[in-house]
This record gives C-alpha cells, structure tokens and sequence, in this order.
C-alpha cells in the first residue's frame, strides 16, 4: 500500500517537474530575444561582430545618445503619442454616442446602420488600402495628420461601436424612461448618466484603440511622405532598418520603439488582456 | 391639446438626438471603410491606373479582366501558398500551444501563473515593426542566429536557406501565441469551477476533467479562435514586411505583400492590386464560412 503511494507521489512529482521545465522553456522563448536585444544595444558595433551572445564586457551607452538624436526619435515619439490620443478619444466619443443611440433610442435605421458597423469587424485594412490612398489624395489630405486621423478613427469605429452598444444594452431600459419622464433630453441622459455608467467598457475600447493605433504601421506608411509627419513604428523601420552594418545603434533604436509599449502593458496588464479577450469574442 | 404638443416635441427630440449621436461616427466610418470597400471592387474590374479619378480620361470597365491575369501568375500561387502556411502554423501551432499553457495556468499546476501569463503574453503588445527587425537581425548571417547553431555545430556554415518561410513562421508563432493564451484563459475562467470540483471529488482524472467538462465548455471558443487564426493569417503582411519584404525572389511573399507591391513599387497597377485584395476578401469569408460549417457539422455544443 505505501508502495503504490510513494511512486504515485514520485509520478506526480515529476510530472509538476515537466510542468515547470515546459512552462519555464516558453518563458524563456519569450523574453530571451527581447534580452539579447537589449544586451546588445549597449555593445560598441565591434563588440557585437566580436562577441554576440555573451553579456557586454563594458556597458556603452553612446548608442542611445547617438539614435535618439539621428532617429529624430523625440518628434517620432509625439507623433504618435498625437495620433493614439486623438484617435482613441475620437473613438470612444463618437462610438460610444451611436452605441447609446442604436441601444435606447427607438429608431428604424439602427438595424441597417449597426449592421454595417459589425460588417467592419471582418472588413480588413487590406481591401480598403489603395481605394484610400486614392481617395486621400482625390480630396487633398495627402500628407497631412487629419488625412491619418480619419482613417484610423474609422477604423477603429467598428470595435468600438459593437462592444459599446452590447455594454449599453444591458444597462436597464427603466433607468432611461424614469430620466426620460423627469424631462431629460436623450443627450442629457447620454452625458450624464450613460457615460458614467459605460467607464468600464470605455476602458476596454480606450485599450484595444491604443495599441492598435500605437503600432499601426502600414497606412500612415503610404499616406504620409515627409519625416515631420511619421509615427514611431515608421520612423523606427526607416532608421533601424538602414542602418544594416551599424547594430549598436540599430538595436539602441529598436529598444526605444519597444519602449513605450512595454511600459504601457506593465501598467495595464489586467485591463490589456481583459480587452483583448473581449475583442477577441467579436468573431 | 398641450399634451399631443409636448408628445410630437419628444418625438421629434428622440429623432434629432438620435441623428446627431449616430451621424459623426457613421460618416467617417462609410467614408473611410465602407465606400472604399465598394470602390475596391469596382476598380477591380476597371483600367483605371492613376491619373485624375474624376474628369480625367473616363474609367471604362474591363470586366474580370484582371482576377484573369491574377490566376495565372506564379507569383500568386507562391503568396497564397505561403498564406496558407500561415493559416495552419496559426491553427494547428498557435491554437493548441495556447490552449496547453492555458489549461496549465488555469488549473494551477504550477505557481506564479501571472509571472507566466505576463512573460509569454509580452512580444504580442510590442510593435511589429521593431518585433521584425530584431528577428531579421537575428537570423541574418551576421546575427546571433548563425552563431547559436555553431554552439551545437561546429561546422554549420551560413548559406541561402532552402526554406526561407520558416524563420517566418516561427516569429508568427512565437508572437501571437501569448494572443491565445489569454483569449483561452479568459474563457476557462467562465467555467464553473465547483463543477470541476465536484468530478474531482467523484474521482475523476484531470484527463477526464479535459475532455468531459472543460473542452466541450470551449468548443465555441475554439471556432472563434480558428476564425480569429484563419482571418489573421489572411491579414498578415506588417511583420513580413520588415522582416523580409517577401523576399529573397518572392519566396516569402504573402497575398498582402503581393498586393502591396502591385500597387505601391514601381509603376503602380490598381486594378490588379485591388482584384488581389478582393480575392483575399472572399477566401477569407469562404473560409470563415467553412468553419462555421465544421462546428455546425461536427461540434455545435454551446
């Protein structure tokens, strides 16, 4: 009887041992590359040729002084804090305001209307890239940060509305009437008590917006031709990505494109992944 | 009298705000994603190649002249069967990857899951742009590639890979896993877990935990995730992009890619362009479609 506890006990164990090695395997599969970068961008570029898995023997940070002034990096990094933030909050307003709308207010337009929006949920930036680029240019916003703005607001719509209408849906119809009977118009009634009420799905949205405007790439790519107008990601592409012999530099600059993200999920760990399983269900 | 008065203000109060709530956000949205959506296909079928859109030289229509030129060019079969590798890395690799060290943290096997979760989740937040240039820099002849096989091989010499796909399939795999991790833990969390309790109790194995209660709990979350793995794929083309840029000779191409450079390198091709992206459009509905059947044929347990 002892027997057969003990060498199930020994079975289990080194089962939890496989567990933890598996588990630990992926772990380091994750984060190793991220580490090498990071180790390497405070290697001189000989170092590096010499020596490229090993730790620096001497921590240099010349590449990051270097990159952060040639990358013209401080203007990349407001550009894009500029395109996230007005693109988020674009969104949030404006999604938010017909989700109210297709969810309490009575209409006959809202099944059309909303139904084109959850046909953009499957619509991808692919199939709308050269028809945009033409008609940016047709109407003039070739080149400019509203001819971005729009775009990536629009394409943030879809998202927005449909995780914001299922949220308002569920607050109860009486809490609307009962304001409605005391007198309050409908955009009263959105201001001030459906905004509040809808913070939590707010946040979901604000997070999904952010790190796909954030990390957009593509379109601001072929809408934009001059350097003061770029996003990190492109001016990281276009500084990193020329400078092929150069890899302290190189990697200086990747670790300041990787920056801003990385912080951003360390503070919004909880609310990233809850956003992201949340958007994920839209299928 | 006064009544029916204040009655037709509300109903005409209720339309306005409606309108005035619904408006901003439509507007944009038809200009920038449901007009050109139609546009795309209509250029597909035109000659139009640049110049004034309107009053220029008329736009006439060529029909399917141009999906024509597409089905027999080599190049798209290439693109498609490189999307199509994508397609199965994602469903057949990232899915159960993500589904296993899901199960894991959720059932508490081990400790410190969120450490875990945290760590595997992380290259999935970060830029794609700078994700591909690490990697391209890694497996290039100078990186750190090269020289890690040369710890275990003394005499691997660096030379044109015969299958210059997988370095790519293997950052897609490497990055999006986290994505279904996290989707997959967020939907076990739903789950009852005094129902798991209870057929522990009873003597059930965690086997027999797996496949009687928790799997069929996720069966609908497991088509979602194969739709989100089968229209991903379709999308992908920023990671390759830098990584790549479909290169060497187009062996790396996928039909985005394929699409981009028909339209944007060297003398520019619109219609063949958007024929390309209309066919990725309707091979990702048929795909979407065909799963949705899948799960209506064989799974369908909610």
């Amino acid at each position: 009887m002892r027997d057969i506890k003990d060498t199930k006990s020994i079975r289990s164990r080194i089962g939890l041992l496989l567990t933890y090695a598996v588990m630990i395997f992926f772990t380091v599969m994750a984060i190793y590359p991220l580490l090498w970068l990071v180790m390497n961008s405070f290697k001189t570029t000989t170092e590096f040729q010499m020596n490229k898995l090993g730790f620096p023997k001497e921590w240099v940070t010349i590449n990051y002084r270097d990159s952060w002034v040639r990358g013209k990096f401080p203007n990349l990094i407001l550009n894009s804090l500029i395109y996230t933030g007005i693109t988020t909050v674009a969104t949030l307003c404006f999604s938010f305001m017909a989700g109210f709308a297709f969810a309490k207010i009575p209409n006959k337009a809202t099944k059309v209307l909303h139904g084109s929006f959850v046909i953009g949920l499957l619509l991808t930036l692919q199939s709308i890239m050269v028809p945009l680029f033409l008609i940016i240019n047709w109407v003039g916003l070739y080149n400019s940060r509203l001819g971005v703005l729009i775009p990536y607001i629009g394409i943030a719509m879809p998202m927005g509305i449909y995780l914001g209408t299922e949220y308002i849906r569920a607050i109860p119809d009486a809490l609307v009437e009962s304001a409605r009977i005391d007198g309050a118009t409908y955009l009263r009634i959105f201001a001030s008590l459906i905004v509040p009420m809808a913070a939590p799905v707010g946040v979901t949205v604000a997070i999904l917006t952010v790190t796909g405007t954030w990390n957009e790439f593509m379109l601001i790519n072929i809408l934009t031709s001059s350097d003061a107008l770029k996003s990190l990601p492109v001016g990281v592409q276009k500084f990193a990505g020329a400078l092929s012999s150069d890899f302290g530099k190189q990697f200086a600059a990747l670790v300041i494109g990787l920056i801003p993200m990385l912080v951003f999920y360390l503070f919004f760990r909880k609310e990233i992944t809850k956003g992201v399983a949340a958007g994920a269900v839209k299928g | 009298m006064p009544k029916e008065h204040t009655l037709l203000d509300a109903k005409r109060e209720q339309k306005r705000a409606y309108w005035t709530l619904v408006l901003p956000g439509f507007l944009i949205y038809i200009s920038v994603m449901a007009f050109p959506t139609i546009f795309s296909i209509f250029l597909s079928i035109s000659d139009y190649n640049g110049g004034k859109l309107f009053g220029g030289k008329p736009i006439s229509f060529v029909g399917l002249k141009w999906y024509g030129r597409l089905f027999v060019d080599e190049y798209f079969y290439l693109a498609l069967k490189n999307n199509l590798y994508i397609v199965l890395v994602s469903v057949f690799g990232q899915i159960p990857l993500g589904f296993f060290l899901a199960y894991v943290l959720y059932r508490g096997i081990v400790k410190k899951a969120d450490f875990f979760q945290t760590m595997i989740y992380l290259p999935t937040v970060i830029s794609t742009v700078v994700i591909g240039i690490l990697w391209k820099s890694f497996f290039a002849p100078y990186g750190a590639f090269p020289e890690l096989v040369r710890l275990f091989n003394p005499t691997y010499e660096y030379g044109i890979s015969n299958h210059p796909m997988l370095p790519v399939l293997f950052v897609i795999l490497w990055m999006y896993t986290g994505m279904y991790l996290i989707i997959f833990i967020a939907n076990l969390q739903k789950i009852d877990g005094a129902v798991i309790e209870a057929a522990r109790i009873d003597g059930a194995s965690e086997t027999q935990v797996l496949g009687n209660i928790i799997l069929p709990a996720l069966s609908g979350v497991l088509v979602t995730t194969a739709i989100l793995a089968i229209s991903g794929s379709l999308k992908s083309f920023d990671l390759i992009y830098v990584m790549t840029a479909g290169g060497p000779a187009n062996r790396t191409s996928v039909l985005s890619i394929y699409m981009f450079d028909k339209a944007f390198k060297g003398a520019p091709n619109y219609p063949l362009a958007n024929a390309i992206s209309t066919v990725m459009v309707i091979i990702s509905f048929a795909l979407i479609g065909l799963t949705k059947w899948v799960e209506g044929k064989f799974g369908g347990r909610e």
